[in-house]
């Protein structure tokens, strides 16, 4: 081979392409860590930083070793089809096949998810990418089990939630599966990610039970500065979160990123203002504009790039309002009362990303294209946009969306209580001994948060503990 | 000798420390301290729900001196850490047995 030929970049390469989109999940993984780790180390009492940034930290880890071994090529992989083309059992999964290879990883991306426009970037970029989303869903349902949840249950549930439920849905949204083919559509994950860790985490909740009462009794956070910390990585994370989901470093990322923090802001300062003129204190919150800011992020994901500027205000004025009342009012009725959803997961994400994703078949606007390619099929109609009722004075879009949201709470609630099961059967349990609740992070892990020396310098050498005298 | 032991709200330590040191008290003590009296707890909201925090932020500072300083010193403290609001604050004064300079041995009220 002469030197000539060695290029860097295959003919299918784009650099652009491939580098935005490797910003863009390291981005996303950010959120993660530590991003959700320091947020929710913030949220919790000091007793249980180390615990949850532990299960943070393990599930990111996990994830990934399924993902490499099965869950890339599950989820969008080529479908494996148990029944007629077109049917429910030809598009649900992909295959269950590791991604090693070097031809593998380093070949063009080709999946489900666009089947009919080729990625200009490899495997190994694409894998990643999805990985980062896969992972980060585990770890948000985490906060509706933090502070009993047995650590090696956790260890177990990762593995087993990924590829029996994320896998699953993955597939049939975005791998070109059967709610795809149907027309349902999620930009960034509102359904595969936030809808489904909302309901696992309410699910999953319910299944380990409450946290100890003193516990709940006293649930100070931690550390506030952590939560501005996380939420803020969490924040202009998202950039990479709906930035990179249209796949190319075209004009659509810029606007899945522009709606993403208009819809952001415009959630914090609903929630603020809310909050100072509804909420029985009268008081506005920091953690109140957290859960703002949450509820426009999750509720701008399915929708990103579809909608328009006025839309993703919309879009964050509606979600901030309604997850506001669900959390102030809805938390106080069954079943919602009687589950011990620790960090509200089931508001913030489920709720925010049930709105989000119905607001698509209402304020998606046909104008908003997310590939600048006329000529480029989709269903045989040009480039790929979505419709909604304010353009289309049509329901179809939404009722496809509500169909969709309906298989992602039932599928994922089902499948998470045989997750749990399962692990519950194998361990004998799901939580951690009342002895071990009542001191946390030091009878788990033999660590705190903020360790205490002992005052002053040694004076008996070597201790106990030196090498020498063990 | 006394031991003067008060308990402060924590943004008046600036105010006492000046006044006592321009009584010529030679030295004070101060600890970060929590604690309730007649003002009770106070409330804290965190995402929608209400703590009931008991123990309030203080700071208890400790004065040694002489009995002739000792009125001078409480007039000090009490005046400069006032604010007529509940939560001020108590002061209360114990007899010293013996007073020792680490450095020099020095026993008594040179010691101070």
């Amino acid at each position: 081979m002469s030197l000539a030929t060695i290029i860097p970049y295959p003919s299918w390469l784009n650099p652009a392409d491939n580098t935005w989109q490797l910003v863009a999940a390291t981005l996303v993984g950010l959120m993660s860590l530590p991003g959700i780790a320091v947020l929710y180390g913030g949220l919790v009492r000091k007793k249980w930083i180390v615990n949850t940034m532990m299960m943070v930290f393990t599930g990111f880890s996990l994830t990934l070793v399924v993902w490499m071994l099965w869950g890339y090529n599950l989820a969008f992989g080529h479908l494996s089809h148990f029944g007629p083309t077109g049917s429910f059992w030809s598009g649900f999964i992909g295959h269950f096949q590791p991604l090693s290879t070097a031809g593998a990883e380093q070949g063009q991306a080709v999946s489900g998810a666009n089947s009919l426009i080729p990625f200009h970037f490899s495997t190994a970029t694409l894998a990643y990418f999805q990985f980062v989303f896969a992972a980060i869903t585990p770890l948000l349902f985490l906060g509706g089990l933090v502070g009993r949840i047995k650590f090696k249950a956790w260890l177990l549930i990762v593995p087993l939630w990924i590829t029996l439920i994320y896998c699953v849905n993955a597939a049939l949204l975005w791998g070109g599966g059967f709610f795809a083919q149907k027309g349902a559509v999620d930009y960034s994950g509102g359904y595969v990610i936030h809808l489904s860790a909302g309901v696992a985490a309410f699910v999953g909740a319910a299944m380990v039970g409450p946290r100890r009462w003193q516990d709940r009794e006293n649930a100070f956070p931690s550390n506030l500065m952590m939560v501005a910390i996380g939420a803020g990585i969490l924040w202009l994370g998202w950039n990479g979160f709906n930035g990179g989901d249209p796949f190319y470093a075209g004009a659509d990322a810029a606007s899945a990123v522009l709606n993403t923090n208009v819809a952001t802001a415009v959630g914090v300062l609903t929630w603020v203002l809310m909050d100072m003129f509804f909420s029985r204190q009268k008081k506005p919150t920091f953690l109140g504009a957290i859960n703002g800011m949450l509820c426009g992020l999750v509720a701008i994901t399915p929708s990103a790039g579809w909608v328009n500027g006025t839309g993703a205000i919309i879009v964050g004025l509606v979600a901030a309002s309604i997850v506001w009342v669900a959390w102030n009012y809805l938390s106080r009725v069954r079943p919602f009362s009687k589950v011990d959803d620790a960090m509200g997961v089931v508001y913030t994400h489920g709720i925010a990303g049930l709105v989000g994703g119905l607001m698509v078949g209402i304020v998606a606007d046909p104008g908003m294209v997310q590939y600048g390619v006329s000529g480029a099929h989709f269903k045989g109609a040009g480039a790929i946009s979505v419709g909604g009722w304010f353009y289309t004075h049509s329901f179809h879009q939404l009722w496809e969306q509500f169909l969709a949201a309906l298989w992602i709470i039932g599928y994922t609630a089902v499948g998470t209580v045989v997750v749990f099961s399962i692990v519950k059967f194998v361990l004998g349990g799901l939580r951690e001994s009342e002895e071990t609740l009542a001191l946390g992070d030091i009878a788990i892990h033999e660590e705190e948060a903020f360790p205490e020396p002992t005052f002053g310098e040694p004076v008996l050498t070597p201790s106990h503990l030196h090498p020498d005298n063990l | 000798m006394k031991l003067v032991t008060a308990v402060i709200k924590p943004f008046k330590l600036d105010e006492v420390k000046v006044a006592l040191t321009e009584l010529g008290v030679s030295g004070m003590t101060v600890t970060q301290a929590r604690g309730f009296g007649r003002q009770g707890g106070h409330i804290e909201i965190y995402r929608g729900r209400e703590y009931e925090v008991d123990f309030i932020d203080k700071i208890r500072v400790e004065v040694a001196c002489t009995d002739e300083q000792l009125d001078a010193v409480l007039d000090a403290i009490v005046n400069s850490a006032r604010t007529g609001s509940v939560g001020d604050g108590k002061v209360w004064v114990v007899d010293v047995v013996r007073v020792v300079r680490v450095r020099t041995n020095e026993r008594g009220p040179e010691a101070l």
